[in-house]
């Protein structure tokens, strides 16, 4: 069963790279958010398995709003992408439940090599 | 104890480093840099299209990037394949890789060096609040054949 994605960042030119770049990966892309608003609603809505998710965004940062996925469902797979390069960022994203971290700039390999790890970490 | 013009040029160094890294990484193609100068008059520095980004907590001030049009055509081009973009993808295109060049400076200056989501617009806006009494770094480059002006401004 495929995957379901969701893409969340304010820029719609990272948001279209980040979908073209997973495009060879078996999952379904189920819809983009432009800030942590309206990724929790379609978190609520629409059931992500895996969400990709930028931290400096307006309306709700990227940590609050994976605090809310997390309430939302633990289970989900939140990769974080995020220019945000120093290591506290980092660990505190990992302490509220994401999965991986990434620091744009990220290219094709990159989330090639982030992505393979994710979802083999889970057997998937 | 580092003075603060050596303290102001070693943050300078971080966004030129930090603005090569961008290039080189998602393209391939370097970055030229021309030689940075120090900006003392009034106004500002700009080309078309700019993406600016606010800087609070350790440092007080600004960094923006400022390219013609076809610059950021050419990056929206190379990462989704779209050739005639439209004028919001420009602006989007400014903001996003001024908030990749100021963020990834705190991997040396740590998550107390703060910045705010992008500001971005075509020309010289008729409002724009720029902090007084900052010293503005203007850094000239040159990426594919495009000039563009990374510009720090800080207290």
């Amino acid at each position: 069963m495929k995957k379901r994605l969701l893409i969340v960042d304010d820029s719609s030119v990272m948001r279209r790279t980040i979908e073209k770049n997973l495009a060879n990966y078996d999952m379904e892309i189920i819809g983009q958010a432009a800030n942590g608003v309206e990724a929790v609603q379609m978190v609520m809505d629409k059931k992500p398995d895996v969400v990709t998710l930028d931290i400096t965004m307006p309306e709700m940062d990227g940590i609050a709003c994976l605090e809310e996925i997390m309430k939302i469902n633990p289970e989900t797979k939140v990769m974080i992408i995020t220019a945000l390069a120093d290591k506290l960022t980092g660990l505190i994203a990992l302490d509220r439940g994401a999965r991986g971290f990434m620091y744009k700039p990220v290219n094709a390999d990159d989330l090639s090599r982030a992505f393979d790890k994710l979802l083999k970490r889970d057997g998937e | 104890m580092e003075s603060r013009k050596e303290e102001f040029e070693a943050t300078c160094n971080l966004f030129i480093n930090s603005v090569s890294n961008y290039f080189k990484h998602l393209t391939e193609i370097d970055s030229d840099m021309k030689v940075p100068y120090l900006k003392e008059s009034d106004g500002l520095v700009l080309k078309d299209f700019t993406g600016m980004i606010g800087i609070s907590g350790s440092r007080q001030g600004f960094v923006y990037i400022s390219a013609n049009r076809e610059m950021f055509a050419d990056l929206i081009n190379l990462f989704i394949g779209i050739e005639d973009p439209s004028e919001e993808d420009i602006l989007d295109m400014a903001g996003e890789i001024s908030n990749v060049v100021a963020g990834n400076v705190r991997a040396n200056l740590g998550a107390n060096f703060m910045i705010s989501v992008p500001t971005v617009f075509e020309g010289m806006p008729e409002e724009l609040n720029i902090p007084e009494n900052v010293s503005m770094y203007v850094i000239p480059i040159k990426w594919n054949n495009h000039e563009a002006f990374v510009v720090l401004g800080l207290d």
